[in-house]
């Protein structure tokens, strides 16, 4: 599928980070000591790195920032907290705990984020300890949900649908917690109130002191479920289903979303599918994959350091090949699969036992105001489980018999319930403005109202009842997973995005830059004829990201290393 | 004295020349004859020909007294205009002949007090004395008070009508000094804030009625010309129209505060501060408020009215006295009912203003009858919130921006909403300079300086860490600050920041109170450093307490006893001791309200 770049393994200097977390003392650093300066809201710049890897992230309110000079003010920092949460799973009681750390700790509002997991924003400096503690107390924790390191295992959403799906989220919590970080700094510095200065450092057998070079994410898939879009992870995990039983699971590594504007060596990329593994092999292979780009990824680019560079240098038969050879056994030959989708079920529906599950569509995430406040009155009466999903929905799950009308009447009396055409329900947005400092447009606080606006186009062209992937991010980091949307719009500079197409409904294939830097006109003017060209021309069935290739209208990008090639440059810049 | 002042008929003058001066002396007070004696002797003197003129206007006391008579002028001050006043009172005594010194009540004891005795004594907030004055009045109360036969004594009492118990400490020491036997020289006199006129009227009648005056019958006019030759000073009667070279609002645009940072030019006024002192500044009312107040009583659209109540006149404030004026005014029924009855009194009037009173017992008046109710528009202090060393002939303060509701209506302070609602840079506000000699730096730099100044009260603590900063002081120094949001309002954190960094400010603790569930204040702060902050003590720190007098300056100073207690493992009693000894050494000093 690709060839092996023209990359070399760098023999540049390492990069500053790299610096950082060898000094760092296993993740330590001066965040203890920074967190007792009242002075500021902000820590020092090289601890806010290792934060991370505390699941914790140093921001500011950008929308204040003009504001803040004149009012002699340093930026308005806070810090955003990311739990792990290894295959979103969640009981009531705890779900209780966190809404009580937003509401006096963070900005009121929890975020149901694309990793399966859910983040506080809005966290003064202050308040980082008390939070971080509480989280502990509801028998969670922040390790490793950023950083170089393994981040939150995500899998197929919602164990009760078949044993299949539970032997998933098991997986993702033996994943998770097999390359968990060994240090107990995070336990040190938020927990235990004791700092460690003068001795020895915890040993880490797998990353070493340095971690790894870039993070690495992980998902599960169950198909023809591909909620988790299993092509977009560093490890990509596809279970393989027979009579009921997972008999192993297909290996695809080297996904990933993050790209730079103007950088075409950087670029998203799917996954390769290098095998087959057992479920007793599954922990030794993925453990093998972090192992090798441990060792062969990029350490002194940082832009280049995820494992898709390293595969698109080494080729994925060479990477193959290496971890055969230090696991001392070969995978199989991959089994076949078909995926049907990238969404969630929503609304109610019942497992194979006839168990009631609730899909409760939550708009980007975003769990604030009525959402926040029927969700914690169904934590009164729900005796089963929540489950996020990595489409920032949220399952209530495990709905015993005579308590589904109940929740039907609380949700109906805080009006979380709306009838969402079938784009907003297959519409997911990243935070971006304010919070995140990388954002370069808005995204999750514009994105409904422009949905509203497609929407309109698309009943106009008679396509509104159809199912249509659509997402946004304010950068190309690639946080909401755009470039394997059948629609993304990708922030390029205030009001402007790129706008690509071509991505598959089932989560195998990237998307096409169309337009660059348009604006929401231009983006209604594009869109509106290629709805009435897919309403007249589809075949039965066809998605919308299969009939703008099909139509001409777009070339289908084959694998991550043509991305950027393949474009109508005149189209693209018109 | 003489008891009638007429010149007899054989007097070197013509008849109606002997008629027009008599016309003035027999209606002069006894000062002010003793003051044209004076004049004429100066004249004579400076005349050159008083050989011949002297021995006919034989006059008595030209030569020195044998004995000045003595006169104690004992003074309980908060904000320094008892201070003030006495030291008027005192220059004025001299003039009569007394020997007259000063007695501040936070260095007195009952048994110092001797002879004639002329007090002048502030009531603070809700009936209180002077927070530095507490010693000494709480010393005379007391049982063991010693007796005083001896003290012949008069009492100015200065207070805010806006308060029920107006003048209240004034009436104690009266009634005291009475109950211990001493005896009254002159009625006592109540002032409000306008006390300038009443004031002086009451002094110039009052210190003749003192033992011994009566030798002291002329009044040395000093023809030197020194003071009249100053320059004009801006004071609270003729303040200086200030231009503002800055304003703006500190707090966060999400923030529910409002406090404004004004940067106030005295370029050409002459002004000086230092940092302790306070500016005085004379807002204007809101038109809106005005116009309230004359609407109900039927002189809505009187520009001219308008005019001179925007500027002039108190039309917010509503006190008792207020209340019951225009109850004898109007003659209305049930109004005087309310007035004459206390319990409804002490209900009706609180967050009531003059708006509500004429609105609910509306009755027409005229222009002349109204601003008969209304006192003056008195002044407000702002602590200085900057050093001359640093900013030069600027001055800054820091103007909390107080609003609220109260029955039913939106409400704001009327200096603060002043400068927030209607000045904007380049427009001018009448200010002045108002020592506080009271809140000063250890003359010492090496003495290190605790400052306890939430919200509004950092403004002094800014003033002192430019001034040290200015003369490269690195002495220890720490500051405590709080707020409400530490995002929002934490005031001046870029310049702490910088004071921090080069070494100028030595530490820094913050409390904010609504960034979590658990209400955080400085005393929360100060109680996790005891240890640390009581080691300062122990080095001679001096400690500053600013801002709000009715909660924040007593649980500070409640922590502080406890801190005091708990370490140096003493009763609480005793470290209450040690926080009044160390107030009487000036290392514990208040400047709240």
């Amino acid at each position: 599928m690709s060839a092996p770049s023209q990359n070399a393994p760098s023999k540049n200097a390492p990069s500053k980070n790299e610096g950082i977390k060898l000094a760092s003392r296993a993740l330590r650093g001066g965040i203890a000591e920074g967190l007792g300066i009242s002075s500021t809201g902000s820590l020092d710049e090289d601890d806010t790195q290792l934060t991370k890897f505390h699941g914790i992230y140093q921001q500011d309110d950008r929308d204040l920032r003009p504001e803040r000079g004149r009012k002699r003010m340093e930026r308005a920092y806070s810090f955003m907290a990311r739990l792990r949460i290894p295959g979103g799973r969640v009981l009531p009681a705890q779900w209780l705990q966190l809404a009580e750390i937003a509401r006096e700790r963070g900005n009121g509002t929890i975020k149901i984020t694309t990793r399966q997991t859910v983040q506080f924003h809005g966290i003064i400096k202050g308040n980082l300890k008390p939070a971080i503690a509480a989280v502990n107390l509801a028998l969670l924790d922040t390790i490793a949900a950023c950083g170089d390191v393994n981040r939150n295992v995500i899998a197929t959403s919602n164990p009760h649908e078949s044993p299949a799906h539970a032997d998933v989220l098991r997986l993702a919590h033996e994943i998770s917690g097999y390359l968990l970080p060994k240090s107990q700094a995070w336990h040190e510095i938020w927990i235990d109130d004791q700092q460690v200065t003068g001795h020895e450092t915890e040993e880490e057998p797998l990353y070493g002191k340095t971690y790894l070079p870039r993070k690495f994410k992980i998902a599960i898939a169950v198909p023809p479920q591909n909620d988790v879009d299993v092509f977009a992870h560093d490890l990509g995990l596809i279970a393989i289903v027979e009579h009921g039983v997972i008999t192993g699971y297909n290996v695809s590594v080297g996904g990933g979303m993050g790209m730079t504007h103007g950088e075409t060596d950087t670029f998203p990329r799917t996954g390769t599918v290098i095998g087959f593994c057992t479920p007793e092999q599954v922990l030794a292979v993925s453990e093998i994959v972090v192992a090798v780009q441990r060792d062969e990824g990029d350490r002194s680019v940082r832009k280049h350091a995820r494992l898709k560079y390293t595969i698109e240098r080494m080729g994925a038969d060479a990477f193959r090949d290496e971890m055969e050879r230090r696991l001392g056994f070969t995978l199989q030959a991959a089994r076949p699969f078909t995926f049907d989708g990238q969404g969630d079920r929503l609304g109610w529906y019942q497992d194979h036992q006839g168990g009631a599950h609730y899909g409760f569509f939550i708009e980007n995430g975003r769990v604030h105001d009525a959402i926040g406040e029927a969700l914690r009155e169904i934590c009164q009466v729900h005796s089963g489980e929540f489950i996020l999903t990595a489409n920032q929905n949220l399952i209530i799950a495990g709905v015993i018999p005579g308590e589904r009308a109940v929740l039907d009447e609380i949700l109906a009396r805080y009006h979380v319930v709306h009838a969402s055409s079938p784009l907003r329900r297959n519409s997911m947005a990243c935070v971006a403005l304010p919070t995140c400092g990388l954002a370069l447009a808005e995204s999750e606080r514009y994105l409904p109202s422009l949905v509203s606006k497609i929407d309109a186009i698309m009943d106009h062209a008679g396509v509104g009842a159809d199912e249509v992937v659509l997402r946004m991010t304010g950068c190309p980091n690639g946080c909401a997973r755009p470039f394997m949307a059948e629609i993304a719009l990708v922030g390029r500079g205030p009001d402007r995005y790129n706008l690509y197409l071509g991505g598959a409904f089932d989560g195998t294939r990237l998307n096409k830059l169309y337009r660059a830097d348009v604006d929401e006109a231009a983006v209604l003017a594009v869109l509106t004829p290629l709805f009435q060209g897919w309403a007249s021309g589809r075949v039965p069935g066809e998605h919308f990201g299969e009939w703008v290739i099909r139509a001409g209208h777009i070339q289908a990008t084959t694998a991550g290393n043509r991305f950027h090639l393949d474009l109508n440059t005149e189209l693209v810049a018109a | 004295m003489t008891a009638v002042a007429k010149l007899p008929d054989n007097a070197p003058f013509p008849p109606d020349a002997v008629a027009a001066l008599n016309r003035v002396i027999t209606t002069a007070s006894p000062m002010q004859r003793s003051w044209l004696a004076g004049f004429l002797a100066g004249v004579e003197a400076m005349s050159g020909d008083g050989e011949q003129a002297l021995p006919a206007m034989a006059i008595p006391t030209a030569a020195p007294p044998a004995a000045k008579p003595a006169l104690t002028i004992l003074f309980a001050t908060e904000s320094g205009n008892s201070e003030a006043l006495a030291a008027k009172a005192k220059k004025d005594a001299a003039k009569l002949g007394y020997a007259a010194k000063l007695l501040d009540a936070a260095d007195a004891k009952p048994g110092d007090l001797k002879g004639n005795l002329l007090v002048i004594a502030s009531t603070w907030g809700e009936g209180e004395a002077p927070a530095r004055a507490v010693p000494f009045f709480a010393a005379l109360m007391a049982d063991d008070a010693p007796s005083l036969p001896d003290v012949n004594f008069a009492v100015l009492a200065l207070g805010d009508r806006a308060y029920a118990k107006f003048c209240e400490i004034g009436h104690q020491i009266e009634a005291r000094l009475i109950a211990l036997g001493a005896s009254r020289a002159a009625p006592l006199l109540e002032c409000d804030l306008d006390y300038d006129e009443a004031a002086a009227t009451w002094l110039t009648s009052t210190l003749p009625t003192f033992k011994g005056a009566a030798k002291a019958s002329v009044i040395h006019v000093d023809f030197g010309n020194t003071e009249v030759a100053e320059a004009l000073v801006y004071d609270r009667r003729t303040p200086f129209q200030a231009e503002i070279t800055d304003l703006v609002n500190l707090n966060g645009s999400r923030s529910g505060k409002q406090t404004l940072h004004v940067e106030l030019s005295l370029a050409g006024s002459g002004l000086t501060y230092q940092p302790g002192d306070a500016i005085g500044i004379i807002p204007t009312n809101d038109p809106a408020v005005v116009e309230a107040v004359l609407i109900p009583v039927g002189l809505g659209g009187d520009s001219v009215l308008h005019a001179t109540l925007a500027e002039a006149h108190d039309v917010t404030t509503l006190s008792a006295h207020l209340l019951q004026s225009y109850a004898a005014l109007t003659q209305d029924a049930s109004l005087i009912a309310l007035s004459q009855d206390a319990a409804r009194l002490a209900d009706y009037v609180p967050g009531r203003q003059v708006a509500d009173l004429f609105e609910d017992y509306p009755h027409r008046l005229d222009a002349t009858q109204l601003t008969g109710l209304l006192r003056k528009l008195p002044p407000r202090l702002y602590s200085v919130a900057s050093s001359q060393a640093s900013v030069g002939e600027e001055a800054h303060v820091l103007v909390g921006a107080v609003r609220y509701e109260a029955h039913g209506r939106a409400r704001g302070g009327v200096a603060s909403t002043f400068v927030a609602d209607r000045r904007k840079i380049g427009d001018t506000i009448k200010a002045y300079v108002k020592p506080n000699a009271h809140f000063r730096l250890p003359s010492d730099p090496a003495t290190p300086v605790i400052m306890i100044g939430p919200g509004t009260g950092v403004a002094p603590f800014r003033a002192f860490m430019q001034d040290r900063d200015a003369a490269g002081i690195t002495g220890r120094s720490w500051l405590f600050f709080g707020d409400r949001s530490y995002t929002q309002d934490f005031l001046y954190q870029l310049e702490w920041q910088d004071l921090l960094a080069r070494g100028a400010l030595s530490r820094l603790d913050v409390a904010f109170s609504r960034d979590q569930d658990a209400k955080r204040y400085v005393q929360h702060r100060i109680w996790e450093q005891r240890r640390e902050l009581h080691a300062w003590l122990q080095d001679g720190a001096h400690l500053y307490v600013c801002g709000d007098q009715n909660h924040m300056a007593r649980d500070v100073h409640d922590t502080l006893r406890q801190l005091i207690a708990d370490q140096s493992a003493i009763t609480p009693d005793a470290a209450e001791a040690e926080l009044s000894a160390m107030k009487q050494q000036g290392r514990y000093l208040l400047d709240v309200y």
